[in-house]
C-alpha cells in the first residue's frame, strides 16, 4: 500500500472511529419528545402583569411614606397605568416632592393640586427583562422540585419573553397538574382584615360588596375575594360546573365571598426560605414555611396587634384571599403554619410554590403539546421500517447496477451512516420523527452523489480513456456538480434549522449533518476506495462498474 | 447494467412551449379545484397555524366515527374534524381537531380539552357498568398515593423513604402502560409487581378501553408567527439558492433554477393539497427539502451545459442544440439520482405510518417534479432568457 492510501485509510478509520465514540452507547444520541413521549409547553411571560404589580407596590410605599411623615388630607390612588397623589397643598408641597422623587423608575407630571407618576420606558423594559429572568428561573426551580427527568427550558422569542420547556416521560395524567404549578405566580402576601369591617356577610360579587361599604372603599383598604374551601365535595361541585358551562366559557373561580383587606402588606413571599406540607392534630393538610429575620419580625409585629387588638389576617396567593386566621397572642419565631383544607396534593404544591419564589408576572400557554410514549415508539417503528426498507433495496439496486463499484458506494454509505451519528451525536442533536425522514432522505441524496460520479466514470470510459484516466476525470469534472448541489441543499437545511423549532429543528440537523456527511464520503472515500483498488491491480483494463 | 446503450438523442427542446403549456395548466388546474381563496376551499391546515386543539386518541373497542362524532356535539362540541387512522387490529385510533375560536385563551381550551376527555371515556361502555377508576388514565402519584395511604406493603420508616417506594412501584406500572399504550389484562402488569399491590389494582382498577395519545393545544395568537415564519423562511431560501447559483453560473441559469424551483413547489402544493394532506410545520420542512433537492437535480444539467459550453464544437450551434445534447448526455444520471431519492421518498410515504405520510409526500412529488423541471422548466426558460438578452455569448463570458 502506497503512503498517500495508508495516509487516507487512517484518516476514514480514524474519523470513523471518532464519530463511534459519540454515538456509542446509542443511548447517545437523543430523541425528541415526539419520539419518547412527554410534555411540550411554550409559555409567554405577561410583561403586562409586572408592570401592573409595581405600580402598585409603589402606589403602596408611597402610602406608607406619607403616613410615616403624618402629611394628613392626601390620598394616593392607582388606576392600570398610572398614580395620582390627590390634596397636595402648599405646606406639604416639599415632603411630597421629595417622597415621590425616591422612585427614579417614575416621571411626576404636576397637575394643579395632583401629581401624575407614570412608568418611564426604560423602567418598563428594565421591569419586563426582570420579569423574564425571574420567571426563567423560578420556572426552573419548580420543574425541578417537581422532579422530573431531565427537563430542558429554554428562553425563546424575540424580547426574549418566552419560555419552551420541555418535560419528557411526563405522562397526560400529570400535565394539568404542571401546568397549573407554571402558570400561577404563587405570590403570597399576608394582610390584616379592614378594621372597619361591616359585618361580614358573605357577598359573592364584587360590584356587591361595593355597593354594600356605600359605593367607596374606605381609604387605605382594598377588597379581595375569598375561595371556597377546597374540599373534595366541592371539587366534583366544580366538576359539575365545568361540565354544565358551555365550550368557550370562562369557568369562574368558586368565590365564596368578597372581603375588605388593608393595603398594607406585612410580609410577602419572598420573606419565605423554607415550606413544606403537614398535618395538624385533626389530620388536615397545612403548609408550613419558615420566615427570613424581617419575615419573623413583621410576623411577630402582626400576630402582636392581632391579639391585643382581635383583628383578623389573611393569607393570600395571587390576590386571592385562602386563610382568614387569627392569632391569641404574639408568635416569636420563624415558623409559620398556613391552614386552609387543602387537599395533599394542593398542599404539595403550595409550598412547593412557596420555596421556589414567586413570578412576576402570570404565564399564558400559547403552545401545548403532550404526546404519549406509545405514539412515539409506533412512530419510530415506522419510520425505521422505511428508512431499512428503501436503505436496503438501494444497496441490492447500487451492486445489481454497477457491480463491484456498487459495493464500493456500500462502503461510502456505510461511512456516510458512521459520520452522519457520530456528527449527530457530538451535537447532542436531538432525533425526531421528520429527523428520521431527513435521514432517510439524505441516504438516497448520498447515492445521488455515487451515482453522479460513476455515470461519469463510465461515460469517459466510453470516450476511449484509460480506466485510471477515467477514474481521475470522473472525480474531477464531478467534483463541482456534487459540491454546488449540495451547497444548495444546505441552504435549504440550515433556513430550517435558524426558522425551525422542536422537530423541524431535528429534521434540519439531521439534513445538515447527512449532506455534509455525504460530502465527505462521495469526494474523499469513494476515490480513496478507487485508487486504492487501482494500486492493488496496476495496468488494469476494466473496471467492474 | 445501463440505462441506454447509446447516447440518447431526444430532441428535448422542440418540446418545450408543449411542456411549459400543459404543466402550468396543471398548475393552475389544481389551484382553481383547491380554492385556497374561498371559504369552501380544500386546504387543510393544522391547528398550529390557526390555532386549536389536535388530539389523538385510540379505543380498544370498535368504535364509529359516527359515534364519536355524535357524542361530542351532545356535548357541545360541534365543529370537531375527525379522522380515522390505521392502527393495529382490534383498536382505533382517531385524530379528533377543533379549531380555535378567535380570542379564546388558554382556559377555554383547557375546558375543551377536559370536555373532550369527559366525552370519550363516557363513550367507553365499562365507565358506566364499572365505577372504579381506570388504570389507563391514572397518573403514578395518584396510585402510588393510594397505595401509600393504605400502606399495602405494611413498610416501616419515615414517610419519605416509604413514599419513594411506592412511586418506584407506581412509575413502574405506568411506564408498562405507556409503552404499549394501555393495558388490556392484569396479566400485563410489571411481573415483578409485589403481589399486595398487584391485587389492589385488579380490585380497585378497571381498565378503560380510551387512551389518549397525544394533545396539542395552539394559542391562536401565535399561530400567525407560525404562517409568517415559515413563509419567510421560504422565502430566504430561495434568495440565497438564487444568489448562489448566480455567483456560481449567470443571471439566466439563476433565473431558470428558480423559476423551475417554483414550478415544483406550486405542482407539489397542488397536489398535496387535492390529496387531502394536511399542512403542518413538518410539512412545510418538507417543501423546504424539496427546493433543496429540484435545485440539486437542476444544477447537474446546468453544470453540464456549462461545460459543453466551453468546447469548441459548441461555439457555432445555437443555444437549443448545446441544452438538447447536454440533457441528453446527464439523462441516464438524472434519471437514476432521482429514482434513488424517489424510492426513499415512497418507502416514507408507504410504510412511514401517519406521521411521515404527510411529510413525504410533497418529497415524492417533489422528486418527480424537480427531473422534470430541470429538463422542460429550467432549461427553456435559459434557452429564452438568453434569446431575450443577449444569446449565449454572455453565457460563455462568465462560465
Amino acid at each position: 500500500m502506497s503512503k498517500r492510501s495508508l495516509i487516507r485509510l487512517v484518516t476514514t478509520l480514524l474519523i470513523c472511529a471518532a464519530c463511534g465514540y459519540f454515538f456509542i452507547p446509542l443511548s447517545k444520541i437523543r430523541l425528541g419528545l415526539d419520539l419518547r413521549g412527554g410534555v411540550h409547553f411554550e409559555l409567554e411571560v405577561q410583561g403586562q402583569e409586572a408592570l401592573a404589580a409595581d405600580l402598585r407596590d409603589t402606589r403602596d410605599r408611597i402610602q406608607e411614606r406619607i403616613q410615616e411623615k403624618a402629611i394628613s388630607g392626601v390620598t394616593v390612588k392607582s388606576d392600570t397605568t398610572s398614580i395620582r397623589v390627590d390634596g397636595i397643598t402648599e405646606e406639604n408641597k416639599t415632603a411630597i416632592t421629595k417622597i415621590l422623587a425616591a422612585f427614579g423608575g417614575y416621571s411626576v407630571a404636576e397637575q394643579g393640586s395632583t401629581r401624575v407618576l407614570t412608568q418611564k420606558d426604560t423602567y418598563q423594559k428594565a421591569l419586563k427583562d426582570d420579569a423574564n429572568k425571574r420567571a426563567l428561573q423560578i420556572i426552573d426551580n419548580r420543574i425541578n422540585q417537581f422532579g422530573v427527568a431531565e427537563p430542558e427550558i429554554t428562553p425563546t422569542g424575540a424580547e426574549g419573553n418566552r419560555i419552551i420547556v420541555e418535560l419528557p416521560g411526563v405522562g397526560e395524567a400529570e400535565r394539568e397538574r404542571i401546568k397549573a404549578l407554571l402558570s400561577t405566580p404563587g405570590r403570597l402576601e399576608v394582610r390584616f382584615l379592614a378594621k372597619k369591617m361591616p359585618n361580614q356577610i358573605p357577598v359573592k360579587t364584587e360590584a356587591e360588596a361595593l355597593a354594600m361599604l356605600g359605593g367607596q372603599l374606605p381609604e387605605g383598604t382594598e377588597l379581595f375575594p375569598e375561595l371556597e374551601e377546597e374540599s373534595t365535595v366541592v371539587t366534583n361541585q366544580m366538576k359539575a360546573a365545568i361540565r354544565a358551562a358551555k365550550p368557550g366559557e370562562k369557568k369562574a373561580d368558586n368565590v365564596r365571598q368578597w372581603v375588605l383587606l388593608e393595603t398594607k402588606v406585612y410580609y410577602e413571599g419572598s420573606a419565605i426560605t423554607d415550606a413544606s406540607r403537614g398535618q395538624d392534630q385533626f389530620n388536615t393538610n397545612t403548609v408550613n414555611f419558615t420566615l427570613n429575620r424581617e419575615g419573623a419580625d413583621a410576623n411577630a409585629k402582626l400576630t402582636e396587634i392581632a391579639s391585643s387588638e382581635n383583628r383578623q389576617f389573611a393569607f393570600l396567593l395571587d390576590r386571592k384571599v385562602i386563610s382568614v386566621l387569627h392569632s391569641e397572642q404574639k408568635i416569636i419565631g420563624s415558623g409559620v403554619e398556613i391552614k386552609g383544607n387543602f387537599t395533599q396534593q394542593q398542599a404539595d404544591d403550595l409550598a412547593l410554590k412557596l420555596k421556589s419564589g414567586s413570578l412576576r408576572a402570570s404565564m399564558k400557554f400559547l403552545e401545548e403539546q403532550s404526546m404519549g410514549p406509545s405514539l412515539g415508539a409506533d412512530s419510530i417503528k415506522h419510520g425505521i421500517t422505511a428508512a431499512v426498507i428503501g436503505f436496503g433495496t438501494i444497496i441490492i439496486f447500487m451492486v445489481l447496477w454497477y457491480k463491484w463499484s456498487g459495493l464500493n458506494a456500500i462502503v461510502a454509505l456505510t461511512v456516510n451512516l458512521i459520520v452522519m451519528l457520530g456528527l449527530l451525536g457530538s451535537f447532542q442533536a436531538t432525533i425526531t420523527l421528520p429527523g428520521i425522514a431527513a435521514f432517510a432522505l439524505t441516504l438516497g441524496i448520498a447515492v445521488d452523489a455515487n451515482i453522479l460520479i460513476f455515470e461519469r466514470i463510465r461515460e469517459e470510459l466510453d470516450n476511449g480513456k484509460s480506466v485510471p484516466g477515467a477514474i481521475q476525470t470522473g472525480f474531477d469534472r464531478v467534483f463541482w456538480t456534487i459540491v454546488d448541489s449540495h451547497v444548495t441543499q444546505l441552504f435549504a437545511a440550515l433556513l430550517l434549522f435558524i426558522f425551525g423549532t422542536g422537530p423541524v429543528k431535528g429534521f434540519a440537523v439531521s439534513l445538515t449533518v447527512g449532506v455534509v456527511a455525504s460530502l465527505f464520503t462521495s469526494i474523499y472515500v469513494s476515490r480513496f476506495i478507487y485508487d486504492w483498488v487501482l494500486e492493488q491491480h496496476p495496468g488494469t483494463k476494466t473496471l467492474s462498474i | 447494467m445501463r440505462m441506454f446503450h447509446k447516447l440518447p438523442h431526444f430532441d428535448f427542446m422542440k418540446w418545450k412551449g408543449v411542456a411549459l403549456t400543459i404543466s402550468w395548466s396543471i398548475i393552475i388546474i389544481c389551484f382553481l379545484l383547491a380554492r385556497p381563496w374561498s371559504s369552501h376551499s380544500r386546504v387543510r391546515v393544522g391547528m398550529q397555524f390557526t390555532g386549536g386543539i389536535d388530539m389523538m386518541v385510540r379505543f380498544s373497542i370498535p368504535m364509529e366515527a359516527d359515534q364519536i362524532r355524535k357524542a361530542l356535539q351532545q356535548g357541545g362540541i360541534s365543529d370537531a374534524a375527525l379522522v380515522n387512522y390505521t392502527s393495529p387490529a382490534g383498536t382505533e385510533d382517531y385524530s379528533i381537531k377543533v379549531k380555535a375560536k378567535p380570542g379564546q385563551d388558554v382556559k377555554d381550551s383547557t375546558l375543551q380539552i377536559d370536555k373532550i376527555k369527559d366525552v370519550l371515556k363516557q363513550l367507553d361502555p365499562q365507565s358506566k357498568s364499572d365505577p372504579r377508576h381506570d388504570l389507563n388514565t391514572e397518573s403514578a402519584l395518584a396510585l402510588s398515593g393510594k397505595w401509600y395511604d393504605a400502606n399495602l406493603l405494611g413498610l416501616k420508616g419515615d414517610e419519605q423513604s416509604q413514599r419513594a417506594t411506592y412511586d418506584g412501584w407506581a412509575g413502574k406500572v405506568t411506564e408498562a402502560r405507556d409503552i404499549k399504550g394501555s393495558i388490556s389484562n392484569y396479566n400485563e402488569l410489571p411481573a415483578e409487581l409485589p403481589a399486595p399491590l398487584k391485587e389492589m389494582i385488579q380490585k380497585d382498577y378497571r381498565l378503560g378501553h380510551m387512551t389518549v395519545r397525544k394533545i396539542e393545544s395552539f394559542s391562536p395568537s401565535i399561530s400567525g408567527e407560525w404562517t409568517s415564519k415559515t413563509l419567510r423562511a421560504v422565502f430566504w431560501a430561495s434568495v440565497a439558492i438564487l444568489f448562489y447559483v448566480m455567483f456560481r453560473f449567470t443571471m439566466s441559469f439563476a433565473v431558470g433554477g428558480i423559476v423551475a424551483l417554483l414550478h415544483d413547489i406550486l405542482m407539489a402544493l397542488g397536489l398535496f393539497v387535492l390529496f387531502g394532506f394536511e399542512f403542518s410545520v413538518p410539512v412545510v420542512a418538507s417543501f423546504l427539502i424539496l427546493m433543496g433537492y429540484s435545485m440539486a437535480d437542476t444544477i447537474v444539467v446546468f453544470d453540464r451545459i456549462r461545460e459543453n459550453s466551453h468546447k469548441p464544437e459548441y461555439r457555432r450551434v445555437p443555444i437549443s442544440k448545446l441544452i438538447n445534447d447536454s440533457i441528453n448526455q446527464t439523462l441516464s444520471r438524472t434519471i437514476l439520482t432521482s429514482m434513488s431519492v424517489l424510492f426513499v421518498a415512497f418507502c416514507l410515504l408507504v410504510f412511514g405510518g401517519p406521521a411521515l405520510r404527510d411529510l413525504s409526500f410533497p418529497i415524492f412529488v417533489g422528486v418527480i417534479t424537480g427531473t422534470y423541471s430541470s429538463i422542460y422548466i429550467a432549461s427553456p426558460v435559459v434557452v429564452y432568457w438568453d434569446k431575450f438578452f443577449g444569446g449565449k455569448d454572455k453565457l460563455k463570458q462568465h462560465a
